[in-house]
């Protein structure tokens, strides 16, 4: 049996509390705070404590989804990742790049969030690139 | 924030205005209530009661949408009894005299009027705030989410300046992100106007450098925000929209328009962890690796830039997020290929200042506090220390303007939107969670039981309310925490959304933040009486 | 220290080993195994606390045969002494290294961050409850003041649960303070007082005055006070020494579907 406390940061406001992942055999079992986190010092909000919970929901999508006449069927990734990159060039060859939004995420990393303006910027050629921190 | 978290302990006076930090950011709140011990006074105004009014030396509820006018307000005082910094605003601003002249007509009289607080009240605030020393200014989405958010935003700066508060420990402008790592979003460049670390696309040099750096020419015309590209679908500008971990039919102000919208898309992909309410609307959902899953930096509201590990293997067949984008970008001819995300991590501080002396070894679990311009840079405490960014701060005159949308005779209620202590955002991720969906199931808005009894509303029965836009049923909650002729809708649940209700078209002009925070409804009993709890009980009961 | 542990290991006296080591200059629990016994080189004695014993119950849930090694203070040994009496741990399968420490009342001088932390603020002091406070200056109060300080510190709760989540002795699979009938959910700060005493009540017989909980809370609710006070009666009605005894204590309140055996989940 192998148990780890991994330290992260809790991801429900900003504030960004210090957190460990308590994981017993690769699964996770709880969020411990952080004593020494210069952030939280070991406290947590409710929020803060229960942050396990959202990754260990049964709800979680676990395969890529594509959506054939109105339904959605599991695909892989290869596949999904080719129908979105010929769907986007499509639509750039007849509308050119400004037809294509992107919507960055608040909740994605700083490198997600750079590589994803990245993507819009120099392989989409658009610079609508927004998050949803507005609303 | 302009200052840390932490520093909130070190000021004499705090002022929150536009935040209910107890619920939105319990961990500031803390510090706000460990310096109210300490000794520092604290000033809350917020249209609603909160629990930090139950300890503030003033608390007051004013009109909602009326912030610009209560601050304009307080300045007049201050300045009228000379407790402003003239020293400070000689040597570190511009555009006094113009500012001043607009306080000039903000009256005690005038503002008592406009914002429902009484003058000795006003009094009281600008006097606590005025003579504290360093004092610290504390806001949220209560201040942003209106048609005047940058007005607002502005005015808290006046604030600060005019007393000598940007630039000191225990000062400063601060607020609160409402997001995990939408400062992280901004600085890496996620708007529509800039790149990484708020570089112009309109900059020819900043154009130049990212050019070279990603190998490609760059379009020089700044993007659409969110709030344009909705209406951009509708109009046929917009056919292809990728979003990633968000979920805009919950969050986006009008439910109906946006509805409407995303079906008028050629092509939707989407990005989560759920299948969310704009999922189940998409052509292709990416399924995405959550936190614990994956290695990563985030930002928070205090520029302090973090990194977080990896605690377990990816569910099933899922990806992290950077590694879904550098697949696509890769598919569509421009090759992305990064071991991890310390390469990704390299690669943008190389390109943006403030970032430049972080690496994934220095950043450590404390993380840095931005600008950190070079390896050797302790990183920053608090900004603005001897200048602004750009020089001297400017003052900006701002006249106080009445919220889009008035209570009238046909919807004679107020209606804001916020969040509450156990739920997040637009709720996929938190009500998943079993221990906080069990603090709070189902959504509900709050009323003032004064008005419940007019209607005869107990607490837990539907109420309808309808708005301009749209009409919803939802339980009632009674308090006291809502004046009379105001209700409270929290955000969070998606079978009583509540941008049904709210307005697309109210927005403010220059920052694109839509009006969340007033509408104007009619609220009435639900037709179809719901029998009370105990009853069905019986019912039960008795069938069984 | 770190021979015994990695004796220990080697011998099969223990599965795994719970302390703690340096991790980018912060000290974090840390579980050490026979496979990579060159980090018991790492084994950090220091200040650091946290609920080990706690982390062993799950540990224990998963796999009731497995023998688990812990470092403990006083604090986390009278918490496995209240476990084992719960059949939350199997006394036969917990090994505890025992470092010499404590501070509490149970047993005088000694040495933890508890004690050396920070002086309560003036206006604390003024209207609420100072958390260095003992039992009998806080009993001083009249019983009209004592209501106004406790009420004003109880009305600062965030409902961050943090006292019960970090609390070694806290295991009820379904906890009173989230029974809806009891204390009305989706409300800050919650229903007090009976939130805070209800849990109060339900560590009689069981808090072995740890200190985590009043660590863990985010607004310095001096909630170690509350339960010593608690501690207090049942030791002087009862004569039980939470912590020290052997047997269950007489006065036990607990939460719904405990389960009061080592089942795997
Ligand atoms: S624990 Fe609470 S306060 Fe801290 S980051 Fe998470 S949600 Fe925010
Ligand atoms: S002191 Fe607090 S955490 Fe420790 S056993 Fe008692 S109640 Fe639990
Ligand atoms: S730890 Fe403190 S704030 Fe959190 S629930 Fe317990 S008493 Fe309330
Ligand atoms: S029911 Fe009581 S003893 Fe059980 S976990 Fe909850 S507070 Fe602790």
């Amino acid at each position: 049996m192998k148990c780890t406390f991994v330290p992260s940061i809790c991801s429900y406001c900003g504030t960004g509390c210090g957190v460990l992942f308590e994981t017993i055999d690769g699964k996770l079992i709880s969020t411990i705070p952080m004593k020494s986190h210069p952030v939280s010092g070991g406290k947590l909000c409710i929020k803060g404590w229960n942050l396990h919970e959202h990754i260990n929901s049964p709800m979680r999508l676990k395969k890529p989804l594509v959506k054939t006449f109105g339904r959605f069927i599991n695909t892989s990734w290869d596949e999904a990742i080719q129908i979105t990159a010929d769907r986007f060039k499509d639509i750039i060859e007849k509308y050119g790049p400004d037809s294509i939004g992107v919507l960055v995420s608040a909740k994605m990393s700083n490198e997600e969030n750079y590589l994803a303006q990245k993507l819009a910027r120099a392989v989409f050629g658009t610079n609508n690139v927004d998050h949803c921190a507005r609303l | 924030m302009t200052n840390s978290i932490d520093g909130i302990e070190k000021s004499n006076c705090i002022f929150i205005i536009g935040s209910n930090t107890t619920a939105n950011h319990p961990l500031v709140s803390r510090r706000v209530m460990r310096a109210k011990e300490k000794g520092a006074k604290l000033i809350v105004a917020d249209p609603r009661g909160i629990q930090l009014s139950r300890f503030a030396d003033v608390a007051i509820r004013h009109k909602l949408g009326s912030d610009v006018a209560l601050l304009n307000g307080m300045m007049h005082i201050i300045i009228k009894n000379g407790w402003h910094d003239k020293d400070y605003i000689s040597k570190r601003t511009e555009g006094y005299e113009e500012f001043a002249a607009e306080i000039e007509k903000a009256t005690p009289e005038i503002t008592a009027l406009a914002t429902g607080v009484s003058e000795e009240d006003l009094y009281r605030m600008a006097e606590a705030y005025g003579t504290a020393g360093a004092a610290s200014l504390l806001y949220a989405m209560g201040i942003t989410q209106h048609v005047t958010g940058v007005d607002n935003v502005k005015s808290c700066c006046n604030l600060a300046m005019l007393c000598g508060n940007v630039g000191i420990p225990g000062g400063g402008v601060n607020p609160l992100r409402g997001q995990n790592n939408v400062q992280g979003a901004c600085d890496m460049g996620g708007l529509p106007n800039v790149f990484t670390g708020y570089q112009p696309v309109t900059d020819e040099k900043a154009r130049a450098k990212f050019s070279e750096a990603w190998g490609c020419t760059l379009n020089e015309k700044p993007g659409m925000t969110i709030t344009d590209m909705i209406p951009g679908i509708l109009e046929g500008k917009i056919k292809g929209l990728y979003v990633i971990g968000e979920n805009p039919k919950l969050s986006d102000p009008d439910w109906n328009h946006l509805n409407h919208a995303l079906q008028e898309l050629e092509f939707l992909v989407v990005q989560d962890l759920f299948l969310s309410e704009t999922a189940q609307v998409a052509d292709v959902v990416f399924s995405a690796a959550a936190l614990a899953e994956k290695e990563g930096t985030v930002t928070n509201t205090e520029r302090r830039c973090m990194k977080y590990d990896q605690a377990i293997p990816p569910l099933g067949d899922t990806l992290p997020d950077w590694d879904i984008i550098a697949r696509l970008g890769t598919a569509m001819g421009y090759p992305m290929h990064y071991k991890n995300t310390e390469e990704i991590f390299d690669e943008l501080t190389a390109l943006t200042p403030s970032y430049a002396g972080m690496t994934y070894k220095r950043l450590g679990y404390d993380g840095l506090q931005w600008p950190c311009p070079s390896e050797d840079h302790p990183g920053t405490v608090y900004m603005h220390k001897d200048t602004f960014s750009r020089g001297l701060g400017k003052f900006h005159a701002v006249a106080y303007q009445l919220p889009a949308e008035q209570p009238d005779t046909e919807y004679p209620f107020s209606l804001t939107t916020g969040r509450m202590f156990a739920h997040f955002h637009t709720g996929t991720m938190t009500r998943v969670s079993p221990h906080l969906d069990i603090e709070q199931e189902d959504g509900y808005v709050e009323i003032n039981p004064r008005d419940a009894r007019k209607m005869d509303v107990k607490e837990g029965e539907l109420l309808t309310i309808c708005s301009r836009r749209g009409e919803l049923d939802v339980p009632a909650r009674l308090t006291t925490s809502v004046e009379p002729g105001t209700l409270f809708l929290p955000i969070h649940f998606g079978e009583n959304a509540a941008n049904i209700l709210t307005s697309s078209e109210a927005f403010d002009p220059l920052a694109k933040i839509p009006e969340f925070k007033v509408s104007a409804v009619s609220v009435k009993k639900y037709k179809v009486e719901a029998p009370a709890e105990a009853q069905v009980e019986a019912e039960v009961e008795a069938v069984s | 220290m770190k021979r015994k542990v990695k004796e220990w290991l080697e011998d099969g006296t223990v599965d795994l080993f719970l302390g703690y080591r340096m991790n980018c200059g912060h000290p974090l629990p840390h579980c050490f195994t026979k496979e990579e016994i060159d980090d018991v080189e790492h084994l950090l004695v220091s200040r650091t606390r946290y609920s080990l014993e706690k982390i062993a119950t799950h540990l224990a849930k998963r796999d009731p045969e497995l023998k688990i090694g812990l470092l403990a203070r006083d604090c986390n040994q009278r918490a496995i002494n209240v476990l084992t009496i719960w059949h939350q741990l199997d006394k036969d399968k917990i090994f505890a290294l025992n470092v010499n420490c404590c501070p509490s009342p149970i047993k005088p001088q000694a040495d933890c961050s508890y004690m050396s932390g920070e002086q309560t603020s003036s206006y604390k002091v003024q209207v609420g409850i100072d958390n260095l406070m003992d039992i009998e200056k806080a009993d001083d109060f009249s019983d009209q003041e004592k209501n106004v300080r406790w009420m004003y510190e109880f009305q600062k709760c965030l409902k961050c649960y943090g006292c019960r989540n970090i609390c070694p002795v806290c295991f009820c699979a379904e906890c009173t303070l989230e029974h809806k009938d009891l204390i009305g959910p989706g409300r800050l700060p919650p229903q007090i007082p009976i939130f805070h005493l209800v849990r109060a009540a339900h560590m009689a017989g069981r808090c072995i005055d740890c200190g985590l909980c009043e660590d863990a809370c985010p607004m310095d609710i001096p909630l170690r006070l509350l339960y010593r006070k608690v501690g207090e009666i049942v030791k002087n009605v009862f004569d039980y020494n939470t912590g020290e005894s052997s047997e269950q204590s007489p006065l036990s309140l607990l939460g719904e579907k405990v389960s009061l055996s080592l089942k795997p989940m």
